[in-house]
């Protein structure tokens, strides 16, 4: 890509954007972090978790039963569930009673699991690649990879959305062309939710439904 | 080729659901065909979130553009909103109802002419096929390219066409892709936000799936423009039926594993929805370079 084309542009625009960031109510609150840091040590997470799990996807040479097992123990470290759990409840986050919420807690891990986990043919040869990273705010890190080797198709980029810091992270949402995964279920879940009565054992009891049928 | 003249009987231009929602969802392979299969003037995202309640902030007057290969903006929130804003959908009740009256018709028809399709037609020549009917939505491409304003991308998608109409034998090969003119989408409704328009309300279409109120009026436009049509003439001609059958055909293909994950759902609709109203708001990021705006993941 010819960068020194786009200098200009990009100039004129920085300085059209200095002069109406003063403008508040034209722009939003927040900050844009053009040209935001990149985080190595979120990259490097990303890096080798993506390695971790495609690794345990693509292992025929155990069984299924071991395989969905490695799995389970793998993602139970990878990601946030507590926070994911909290999250893709929304509103009704807060609203849930202690019992509701472990309940659900329990079966959302098993639904989100078994998506993948059915899915397993499809890892086959995949590999992801880290191709950059963007700091949204500190602990808080987007990193990009991009996810090639399926047969016949043009590869994908997949952004992780990682919490913590040093050599601590956690996934809390994957992202394709633009759609992210926690971000769909929050509104899928509070749709179902608003939809059963406000009641939350209305989607609990959906997904585990689903659990039954499914495995 | 059976298979495309039976859905020639049918010469309905069909729209299947969001895509990529499936290959979000269920971590499968990447889209089957690259880019999101989606015929000309298919819509995207709605312009950068749209809360259902709070007003949102107006973009910018210039947005700011985003070289090209650079990671595109984050905005850095300053205060914690733990809900992701919801697409607006005042038509709900509507929408759902032509949403199930999809459903029925893809269950019925379309979804297993596009599995015997798969099933009967080798993928060397399924991919042959889509690489000739994807050259001929590089036109309209190049076109909202240009009014969108972005020059270098105009370029790129005009050599695309004129690389892959000739060396790679009209658009069976990608051979402009590994020179580095990788595939890319561009369309009216993607103009019109580039051009300020918010994506307004959520609208399911008859048979098309979902869309917004903006990416509506630049469906029709996309379909009016593009110059393939103009040239070999407008889906009444036996070139343009065929071709928006076969579109049709290779989309739902495309979108197979979206709609399965969005099937699996507890509420496919709600799923389609907020699936959709994300994938165009990137997509018009995409253009106008603006910074994404993402919920917060409070502490539990």
């Amino acid at each position: 890509m010819n960068f020194s084309k786009l200098a200009p542009l990009t100039l004129v625009s920085s300085a059209l954007m200095a002069v109406t960031a003063t403008g508040v109510a034209t722009m939003p609150t927040a900050a844009l972090a053009q040209g935001a840091a990149r985080d190595t040590q979120a990259e490097a997470y990303v890096d080798s978790s993506a390695r971790h799990v495609l690794g345990v996807l693509n292992n025929r040479s155990i069984d299924t039963a071991s395989r969905r097992q490695a799995f389970h123990n793998l993602v139970g470290e990878l990601i946030d569930w507590p926070r994911l759990t909290h999250f893709v409840l929304g509103k009704y986050g807060r609203t849930a009673t202690p019992d509701q919420y472990q309940r659900f807690a329990g079966i959302y891990r098993t639904y989100n699991e078994g998506i993948y986990q059915r899915r397993i043919d499809d890892y086959k040869g995949l590999r992801a690649v880290v191709t950059g990273s963007v700091v949204r705010r500190p602990g808080d890190v987007i990193v990009r990879t991009m996810l090639s080797g399926a047969p016949g198709q043009q590869p994908t980029e997949l952004s992780w959305r990682v919490l913590g810091g040093g050599n601590s992270w956690k996934v809390v949402d994957v992202q394709v062309k633009g759609v992210w995964l926690a971000i769909t279920q929050q509104q899928d879940f509070v749709s179902t939710i608003d939809n059963g009565g406000g009641r939350i054992d209305t989607l609990t009891n959906q997904l585990a439904q689903d659990n039954q049928h499914k495995h | 080729m059976v298979m495309i003249a039976l859905v020639m009987a049918l010469s309905v231009p069909t729209q299947p659901y969001v895509p990529d929602m499936g290959v979000q969802l269920a971590m499968a392979a990447p889209d089957p065909v690259g880019a999101p299969a989606i015929p000309a003037g298919a819509q995207i995202a709605p312009a950068a979130a749209q809360p259902a309640v709070a007003a949102d902030p107006a973009p910018a007057p210039v947005p700011p553009v985003t070289p090209e290969g650079a990671a595109p903006p984050v905005a850095v929130v300053p205060a914690p909103a733990e809900n992701a804003p919801l697409q607006r959908d005042p038509w709900e009740k509507t929408n759902r109802t032509i949403f199930a009256g999809n459903e029925a018709v893809d269950h019925a028809v379309l979804g297993p002419i596009a599995h015997v399709y798969v099933a009967i037609i080798p993928r060397f020549l399924r991919d042959r096929i889509s690489g000739i009917l994807s050259n001929l939505d590089e036109p309209l491409v190049a076109l909202n390219d240009l009014l969108q304003g972005h020059l270098d991308r105009f370029g790129q998608a005009t050599a695309r066409f004129i690389t892959n109409s000739t060396v790679g034998l009209g658009g069976m090969f990608d051979v402009a892709a590994a020179h580095h003119l990788p595939r890319r989408d561009a369309d009216f409704g993607q103009t019109l936000g580039r051009w300020g328009l918010k994506p307004g309300p959520y609208v399911m279409l008859p048979l098309l799936g979902p869309s917004n109120l903006r990416d509506s009026v630049g469906r029709v436009v996309d379909f009016a423009a593009d110059p393939p049509g103009w040239i070999f003439g407008g889906f009444l001609s036996t070139f343009g039926a065929s071709r928006v059958s076969a579109n049709t055909v290779k989309a739902r293909v495309a979108a197979d594993p979206a709609i399965k994950a969005m099937r699996d759902a507890t509420d496919p609709y709600a799923t389609a929805r907020s699936a959709y109203a994300q994938a165009r708001s990137a997509t018009v990021r995409d253009t106008t370079g603006q910074a994404e705006t993402l919920p917060d993941f409070g502490a539990p």
